[in-house]
C-alpha cells in the first residue's frame, strides 16, 4: 500500500472543501489554493521518482483487494501526465490571481479550481473504467463551472454546446461501461486486460471502438474535434488556458491508456487511428488558418496536435509511444504558454481579433519574446522543445515504414507556421493598434501586468527546460512508453502474480450473471 | 573552442538589446566581435585543419533521437567560416554606420548576430539533425530580419514568403535526412559519406534533401522568394541575402555531391537546375531598375552557377566551385554594401533617376567598379580565376551526357551576368544627361564618411590581391575541395593560363557580353513586351490563396456551428464505428432469458412506447411527462429486479426532475418551435432510432459472451464478513467502491456552486464601485475579456 498514491486526489478535494469553508475571505482562499496546489505538485514529482525507481505503485482503496474495490495505480506515464499538468495547473493559479477581477475570483472560483486539479488527478490515478468515468464527472462538472464563470451571455451559449455534447459523451462512456461489464464481468483495468484477451475478438474490438469515440469526443479527435473552438476562447483567458492545455490531454491519455492496456494490438500500427491522426491534424490546422482572433486560432491548433499524440499511439511501437508522451509534456506547456500570452494581449488591448491589434513587438517586447518561443516551438522549429518532440514522432512514424502520415505530419507543421506567422504579423508587427495603446507612458512602451507575465514567463522557461533536458526527458518517455508495452506487469503489479484467479477462489456459492445485484452495479449513484 | 563560439555569439546576441540602451548604433561593433573572434580562432587553428586535421569538438544534447552537437571544421567549412564570419565582421562595422539612430537597433543586432551564430554552426555541423536545427535558425532569424520595418505590409508579407518557401523545403529536407540517417545508421554526416547509404529510401532521402537545398539557395522555380527580400535593410540583404545563408543550399549540396553524384537522376536534376536558375536570373536582372533588385536575380543566377559546379561531383569542378564560393562572396557582398550607401545618401536606388554619382563619389564608383568587373569575369580580379576554373573543369568533361548542356549554359549565363554587371555600374554611377532633366539625382549627394565605404573597399581589396596572386588562395582552396572530395589531385591556382581554350571562352563571353550590354535597351523592351511569364511569385500567390481558400472550406463543413448536427454526428459514430467491427462478425447473443417475468416485458413495452411518443409531443410540458413516465418505468424495472433503494433513488431523480423541468417551463414558450425542415425531424428520429437499437443489440451481445466468473458474485459473498452489511448495494456505495460515490457528491455540490454563481452574476452586482480599474486604459477588466 502506497499512501502517496491517493495523495494528489486526496489534496485537491480536501482544499477544495477548507476554500469552499472560507468562503467570502479572498486572501485566505488565494493561499489555501496556492498552498494546496503546490502540495499537488510536489507529490506528483515524488510519485513520479519513486514510479521510475520502483515500477508501478499501487493502492488498493478502503483495503478492498482488486479486483473488487477501487485501484488507484501509478506507472510511469500517469505519474508523468501528474507532474506537467499540476505543475501547469500551479502556474495558471498564480496568473488567474494577477488576471481575475474580484467579483469572478469571489464567486467560489478557488474550490471549483480545485475541484477541478482533483478530478484531473483522478483520471491519471485511477485503475478502475467507472472511477475513471466518475473522475470524468468531476473533472467536467468543475470545467462547466469554470467556462461559464462571470456568466455572460457568449459564455453561457458556448458553455451550454460543450456541456450538451460532454454529456451525450459521459451517457455513452457509462453505456460503454457497462457493455465491458456485461461482457467480462469486471471494471478493475488490469482484470479487463486479462479478460478482454479472452471474449471473442470482434466484441473486443467493437468495445475498444466505442471508448475511442468516447474519449475522442474529450480528446478532440477528427469527427469530433467541432465543440472546441467554439467552446474554450470565451472563457476567461486563465480558464481556457487551463482547458486548452490539460482537459483535452485528460481525454489522450484516457485514449493511449485505454487502447494500450485493453484494446489494442500491441506492435501492429492501427490503419484506423493512423487515418485519425493525419485527419486531425491536417483540418485542425486549416481550421486555424481561417480564423481571425488569437485565441480561435490557438484553439484550432490544439485539435491539430492532438492529432501528433494519436499518431504516436497509432503506431503502437516503443518510439511511437515515446515520442507522443514526449510531445503531450511539451504541448501541455507550450500550448497554456501561448493562451497565457493571448490573456495578457486582451488584458491590455480590450480585443483578440487581428485585426484590431498591431504593434506589440514594439510596445511590449517582453511579450514578444514570451510568444515567438512556443509559437516556433508548436511548430516544431528548433531548436524548441516542439522539435525533440517531432522529431521523435518523424523517426518512430518513418522506422515503421509510415511515409504517408509522416508526410502529412510535416505539411502541417509548415501550415502551423503559416498560422503562427498569421498571430505574429497581425499582433506583433505592424502599426501600433489599437492606437489608444501607444500612447502609453513611457515613450510608446507599456508596462504588462506584472503577475500574469512572471507566470507566462515561468510556463515558457519550461518549455525551454524541456528542450535543454531533452535526453532524460525522452528516456523517461521512452521508460514509460515501455510500461504501456508490457501489460504483464501492470496486470501482475495489480493483481498479484497470476491475480486473474483471484475471482475464482473463496468463492461462495455461484450466482447466475444476471443477478440483481450484478445488474445494477454499474448503474447507480 | 568552436563550441565556444557559439556560445559567445549566442550570449552576445542575447545581451545585445541591453547593450545597446548604452552604445546606441555602437552595439553593431560590440556584436561583430563575435564572428572576428571567430575567424582570430579559426586562423589560428587553420594550419592544422589546411594539413588535413579537421577539429572536432562534440556536446550530447539529445543522442537518443540522434540529436547531438558534433562540430567538424575542416578545409570547407574554413572556407565557409571566411565567408560567414570573415563577411560577417565587415558587415557588423557596416552596418554601425549604415543606420541612423533609433532605439530598436538592439535587438536588430542580435538577431543578426543570432542569425552569424546559426550560420557558423551550419556549417560547422557534423551531424545531420544539428545541421537542421542551424537551417531552420538561419530561416527564422532571416524571418525576423527581412520584417524589421514591419509597419509597411510589404516587409511582412516579403519575410513571411521568405519564410514558407525556405521551410518547406526545409520541413522536407528534415523527412529526407531522417530517411538517411535510419538508412545509413548514423546522422553523422562526415560517417555517412564515408559511407553513403543505397536503396531506394536512402534515394529519396538524398532528393527530399536537395528540395530544401534548392529552396534556400533560391534555385529556380523557387527562387521568388529573394527578390522580395530585398525589403529587408542593406546589410541583411549584402550578408544574408547574397554571402552566407542562400549559400546553406549550396553548402549542402556540395557536402552531399561526391557522395551521391552517381545516385540516378541526380546530375540531370543539378545540372538542369543549376544552369536553367543562372540564366533565368541572369535575364531578370537585365530589366530591374532597382539596383538591388538586378544585385538580387544576380545572386539567383550565380547561386545556380555554383550549383552546377558543386552539384556535378567531379573533382575539378568542385575545386573550381570552391573558388567561385570565395569570389562571390567577395565581390556580392561588396555590391550589396555599395548599393546600401548610395541609397542612404542619394535616397534612391532606382538607376533611372541616378545620374553623375560616379563623378560625385569616385572612391565609391571604383570599389563598385572592382567588384562588378569580378562579377563579370574580368581579369586580374578573383571572379575571373574563378571563372576560369569552372571553364577548364567543365571542358575536362567528366560529367557524361549533361556536361554539354553544362557547358554551354554557363558560358551563356556569363554573357548575362557581364551584361547585367555593366549595366549595374552604368545604372548606378554614369552621367546620364543634364541633372535639371526628369528629376535626376547624383550631382549633390553628400558624400559619405570614409568608414561606411571602408568595409566595401576592404573586400574590393580583397578582391584584387588574390586576382592577382592566386597562388595565396591555394592552401585553403584545396583543402575545402579536399575536404568535400578525397579525389581532388592539389592544383595550383594562377591568373594566367596561357592560351587555353577556357580563355577562349572566357574572350567570348565578354564580347557576346559587351554586345548584350549595348543592346539593353532593347533587351529590356522585349522583356517587357514578352510580359512575365507566370513564375514562381505568381505560383506563391496562388497556392497562398488557394490554401486560404481550401482552409476556409473544410472549416466551413467540419465546423457547421449546429449543435444537433453535432450531436448526430457523435451519436451515429458512437454507435455505427462499433457496429462495423461487430457485423457478421459476432457471435449473436446466446438466447439467454430475455426476460424473467411477464411484466418486464409489459414496463419495457412502455417504456418504448413512451419513448417513440415523446418524438409526435408538441407541448413542453406533455414532453416534460412523457419523459418522466420514461424514468418511473425504469424504476419499476428496478423494483421487479429486486432493488428497492434503486428504485427509490431513480424515483426520487425523476420526481425532482419533473419538478425542476415544470419550474422552468414557466419561462419557455407553450410549444416546442416547429424543425423549418420536415426531413430534419425524420433524420433525427432515424439517428435516435439507430441509436437505441444498435446499443440494445450491443448489449445482447455483450451479456452472452461473459467468460469467467463476475466480481458481483463476489461482492455478494463478502459484503457481509468483510463489509459489515446484508444490503450489497450499500456496501458497495459507501465502502467497497465509496470513492466513486465521494466523487459524485463532488459532482452535485459542484454543479449546485456552478449554477448560485450564475444566479449571482446574472444580477447586477450590489455597487460597481468594488470594480478594480485596469493597470491599462481598457476597461473594466472583467468586461475587457469577456466580449
Amino acid at each position: 500500500m502506497n499512501v502517496l498514491v491517493p495523495l494528489p486526489f486526496v489534496l485537491g478535494l480536501g482544499g477544495a472543501a477548507v476554500a469552499l469553508l472560507c468562503h467570502g475571505r479572498r486572501k485566505l482562499q488565494r493561499a489555501i489554493a496556492l498552498a494546496v496546489t503546490s502540495a499537488t505538485v510536489a507529490s506528483s514529482v515524488a510519485l513520479l521518482v519513486a514510479s521510475d525507481r520502483q515500477g508501478h505503485l499501487v493502492t488498493q482503496v478502503g483495503g478492498w483487494p482488486a479486483p473488487f474495490g477501487i485501484t488507484l495505480v501509478v506507472d510511469r506515464f500517469s505519474a508523468i501526465m501528474l507532474v506537467v499538468s499540476t505543475a501547469m495547473i500551479l502556474v495558471v493559479l498564480v496568473y488567474a490571481i494577477g488576471q481575475l477581477s474580484v467579483e469572478r475570483e469571489r464567486l467560489y472560483f478557488h474550490p471549483v479550481y480545485l475541484v477541478l486539479t482533483a478530478g484531473v488527478c483522478l483520471s491519471f490515478l485511477t485503475g478502475d473504467l467507472f472511477n475513471l468515468f466518475v473522475a470524468f464527472e468531476v473533472m467536467l462538472m468543475a470545467s462547466y463551472v469554470l467556462l461559464t464563470l462571470g456568466g455572460s451571455s457568449g459564455q453561457i451559449r458556448s458553455g451550454m454546446t460543450y456541456l450538451v455534447i460532454n454529456l451525450l459523451a459521459s451517457t455513452f462512456f457509462v453505456v460503454a461501461v457497462g457493455l465491458t461489464y456485461a461482457a467480462t464481468g469486471t471494471v478493475n483495468m488490469a482484470q479487463l486486460a486479462l479478460r478482454l484477451g479472452e471474449v471473442d475478438p470482434a466484441l473486443r474490438a467493437a468495445l475498444g471502438l466505442m471508448f475511442l469515440v468516447v474519449f475522442g469526443v474529450k480528446a478532440a479527435i477528427f469527427p469530433l474535434f467541432f465543440w472546441l473552438p467554439d467552446a474554450y476562447p470565451t472563457a476567461p483567458a486563465p480558464v481556457t488556458a487551463l482547458f486548452a492545455g490539460l482537459l483535452t490531454k485528460v481525454g489522450v491519455y484516457a485514449i493511449i491508456r485505454s487502447q494500450t492496456l485493453l484494446f489494442g494490438d500491441l506492435g501492429r500500427p492501427s490503419v484506423l487511428l493512423l487515418a485519425i491522426a493525419g485527419a486531425t491534424m491536417l483540418v485542425g490546422v486549416l481550421g486555424a488558418i481561417a480564423q481571425n482572433d488569437i485565441k480561435r486560432i490557438l484553439s484550432f491548433h490544439i485539435v491539430s496536435q492532438i492529432g501528433y499524440m494519436i499518431l504516436g499511439l497509432a503506431l503502437f511501437s516503443l518510439a511511437g509511444l515515446a515520442g507522443a508522451i514526449l510531445y503531450i509534456v511539451h504541448h501541455i506547456v507550450v500550448k497554456t504558454t501561448l493562451f497565457l500570452v493571448a490573456g495578457v494581449v486582451e488584458r491590455m488591448a480590450g480585443t483578440a481579433s487581428l485585426t484590431r491589434l498591431g504593434g506589440f513587438s514594439r510596445m511590449v517586447p517582453v511579450l514578444g519574446i514570451l510568444f515567438l518561443l512556443p509559437a516556433f516551438s508548436l511548430a516544431g522549429i528548433p531548436p524548441f522543445s516542439g522539435f525533440v518532440a517531432k522529431l521523435a514522432l518523424v523517426q518512430a512514424g518513418l522506422e515503421s515504414g509510415r511515409l504517408l502520415v509522416i508526410g502529412v505530419s510535416l505539411l502541417v507543421s509548415l501550415l502551423t507556421l503559416f498560422s503562427m506567422t498569421k498571430i505574429w504579423g497581425g499582433v506583433f508587427w505592424g502599426a501600433p493598434e489599437p492606437a489608444a495603446l501607444s500612447e502609453g507612458p513611457a515613450g510608446g512602451r507599456l508596462r504588462p501586468p506584472s503577475l500574469m507575465t512572471g507566470a507566462t514567463g515561468a510556463m515558457a522557461a519550461l518549455s525551454l527546460v524541456i528542450a535543454v533536458f531533452a535526453e532524460p526527458l525522452y528516456g523517461l518517455s521512452e521508460r514509460a512508453a515501455a510500461d504501456l508495452l508490457d501489460r504483464d506487469s501492470y496486470t501482475a503489479a495489480v493483481l498479484g502474480e497470476g491475480g486473474g484467479d483471484l475471482l475464482g477462489e473463496g468463492g461462495g456459492e455461484v450466482v447466475e450473471p444476471a443477478s440483481p445485484a450484478a445488474a445494477v452495479r454499474g448503474g447507480d449513484s | 573552442m568552436f563550441l565556444a563560439l557559439l556560445g559567445v555569439h549566442a550570449a552576445l546576441a542575447g545581451a545585445a538589446p541591453l547593450l545597446a540602451r548604452r552604445l546606441g548604433r555602437g552595439v553593431f561593433l560590440a556584436c561583430g566581435l563575435a564572428p572576428l573572434a571567430t575567424v582570430v580562432a579559426a586562423t589560428a587553428r587553420a594550419p592544422a585543419i589546411l594539413a588535413g586535421r579537421p577539429v572536432v569538438e562534440s556536446l550530447a544534447w539529445a543522442p537518443s533521437v540522434g540529436v547531438a552537437i558534433d562540430l567538424r571544421v575542416d578545409g570547407f567549412a574554413l572556407l565557409m567560416i571566411a565567408l560567414v564570419s570573415g563577411i560577417g565582421t565587415l558587415i557588423f562595422g557596416y552596418a554601425a554606420r549604415y543606420f541612423g539612430p533609433r532605439s530598436d537597433l538592439g535587438p536588430f543586432a542580435g538577431i543578426l548576430l543570432a542569425f552569424s551564430g546559426a550560420m557558423l554552426g551550419l556549417v560547422l555541423a557534423d551531424n545531420l539533425l544539428l545541421l537542421y536545427v542551424c537551417w531552420e535558425l538561419t530561416s527564422i532569424t532571416s524571418y525576423m530580419l527581412i520584417g524589421f520595418e514591419n509597419e509597411k505590409g510589404s516587409a511582412r508579407a516579403a519575410a513571411l514568403q521568405a519564410l514558407l518557401i525556405t521551410s518547406a523545403g526545409g520541413l522536407a529536407m528534415l523527412g529526407g535526412f531522417v530517411l538517411l540517417g535510419q538508412a545509413a545508421g548514423t546522422y553523422q554526416i562526415s560517417a555517412l559519406l564515408a559511407d553513403p547509404p543505397s536503396g531506394a529510401l536512402a534515394t529519396a532521402g538524398v532528393f527530399l534533401a536537395l528540395l530544401g537545398a534548392f529552396t534556400k539557395s533560391a534555385q529556380a522555380p523557387f527562387h521568388s522568394w529573394l527578390p522580395s527580400a530585398m525589403i529587408a535593410p542593406t546589410p541583411v540583404s549584402a550578408y544574408l541575402h547574397s554571402a552566407t545563408m542562400v549559400k546553406a543550399g549550396v553548402y549542402l549540396v556540395a557536402r552531399l555531391a561526391p557522395a551521391f553524384a552517381l545516385v540516378a537522376g541526380w546530375r540531370p536534376l543539378l545540372v538542369g537546375v543549376g544552369v536553367a536558375t543562372m540564366l533565368l536570373g541572369g535575364y531578370r536582372a537585365l530589366r530591374q531598375h532597382d539596383l538591388k533588385l538586378v544585385l538580387a536575380y544576380g545572386t539567383i543566377s550565380q547561386l545556380g552557377f555554383l550549383i552546377t559546379l558543386l552539384g556535378a561531383g567531379t573533382a575539378e569542378a568542385t575545386l573550381a566551385g570552391c573558388l567561385l564560393l570565395l569570389a562571390h562572396g567577395a565581390f556580392k557582398a561588396t555590391l550589396f554594401m555599395v548599393v546600401g550607401v548610395v541609397d542612404h545618401q542619394a535616397h534612391t536606388r532606382d538607376l533611372r533617376q541616378l545620374s553623375g554619382l560616379g563623378r560625385r563619389l569616385p572612391a565609391l564608383a571604383a570599389v563598385a567598379a572592382v567588384a562588378a568587373a569580378s562579377m563579370a569575369g574580368l581579369p586580374p580580379l578573383l571572379g575571373f580565376v574563378g571563372k576560369e576554373a569552372a571553364y577548364e573543369s567543365l571542358l575536362h568533361g567528366g560529367l557524361g551526357v549533361v556536361g554539354p548542356i553544362a557547358l554551354v549554359g554557363i558560358v551563356a549565363g556569363s554573357v548575362l551576368t557581364f551584361a547585367y554587371s555593366a549595366r549595374f555600374l552604368w545604372g548606378a554611377f554614369a552621367t546620364k544627361g543634364a541633372p535639371a532633366d526628369r528629376g535626376l539625382v547624383g550631382c549633390e549627394v553628400p558624400r559619405p564618411a570614409a568608414t561606411f565605404v571602408m568595409p566595401a573597399g576592404l573586400l574590393a581589396v580583397v578582391t584584387v590581391v588574390f586576382g592577382l596572386w592566386p597562388a595565396g588562395l591555394d592552401a585553403l582552396v584545396n583543402a575545402a575541395a579536399m575536404a568535400l572530395d578525397p579525389r581532388v589531385e592539389v592544383e595550383r591556382l594562377a591568373l594566367w593560363h596561357g592560351f587555353s581554350p577556357a580563355l577562349g571562352l572566357s574572350a567570348l563571353t565578354v564580347a557576346l557580353g559587351v554586345a548584350a550590354f549595348a543592346l539593353r535597351g532593347r533587351l529590356e523592351r522585349m522583356q517587357e513586351r514578352l510580359g512575365g511569364l507566370p513564375g514562381s511569385a505568381e505560383a506563391y500567390a496562388g497556392s497562398l490563396t488557394g490554401l486560404n481558400r481550401i482552409a476556409d472550406r473544410s472549416t466551413a463543413i467540419f465546423q457547421t456551428g449546429s449543435l444537433p448536427t453535432y450531436l448526430g454526428v457523435i451519436a451515429v459514430l458512437l454507435v455505427g464505428l462499433p457496429a462495423t467491427a461487430l457485423i457478421g462478425r459476432a457471435p449473436l447473443a446466446s438466447p439467454t432469458v430475455l426476460a424473467e417475468s411477464p411484466v418486464q416485458l409489459a414496463v419495457a413495452a412502455a417504456i418504448v412506447g413512451s419513448a417513440v411518443a415523446l418524438m409526435f409531443v408538441r407541448h413542453r410540458f406533455s414532453g416534460v411527462l412523457v419523459l418522466g413516465s420514461i424514468g418511473y418505468g425504469v424504476a419499476l424495472l428496478f423494483v421487479i429486479q429486486g432493488a428497492p433503494d434503486l428504485a427509490l433513488t431513480q424515483l426520487l431523480v425523476e420526481t425532482l426532475s419533473v419538478v425542476v423541468f415544470v419550474l422552468v417551463l414557466r419561462h419557455l414558450p407553450d410549444r416546442f418551435s416547429t424543425p423549418r425542415l420536415p426531413g430534419s425531424q425524420l433524420a433525427r428520429a432515424a439517428v435516435a432510432g439507430f441509436v437505441g437499437v444498435s446499443v440494445a443489440s450491443f448489449a445482447l451481445v455483450a451479456g452472452g459472451a461473459v467468460h469467467g466468473p463476475s466480481v458481483a458474485e463476489q461482492l455478494l459473498a463478502r459484503s457481509y464478513t468483510d463489509g459489515g452489511g446484508r444490503n450489497v448495494v450499500n456496501v458497495v456505495l459507501v465502502d467497497i467502491r465509496g470513492i466513486d460515490t465521494f466523487g459524485e457528491i463532488t459532482v452535485l455540490l459542484t454543479a449546485a456552486l456552478g449554477i448560485s454563481m450564475l444566479v449571482l452574476a446574472t444580477r447586477p452586482p450590489p455597487s460597481a464601485a468594488e470594480e478594480p480599474r485596469a493597470e491599462v486604459g481598457a476597461g473594466a477588466p472583467g468586461h475587457g475579456v469577456d466580449r
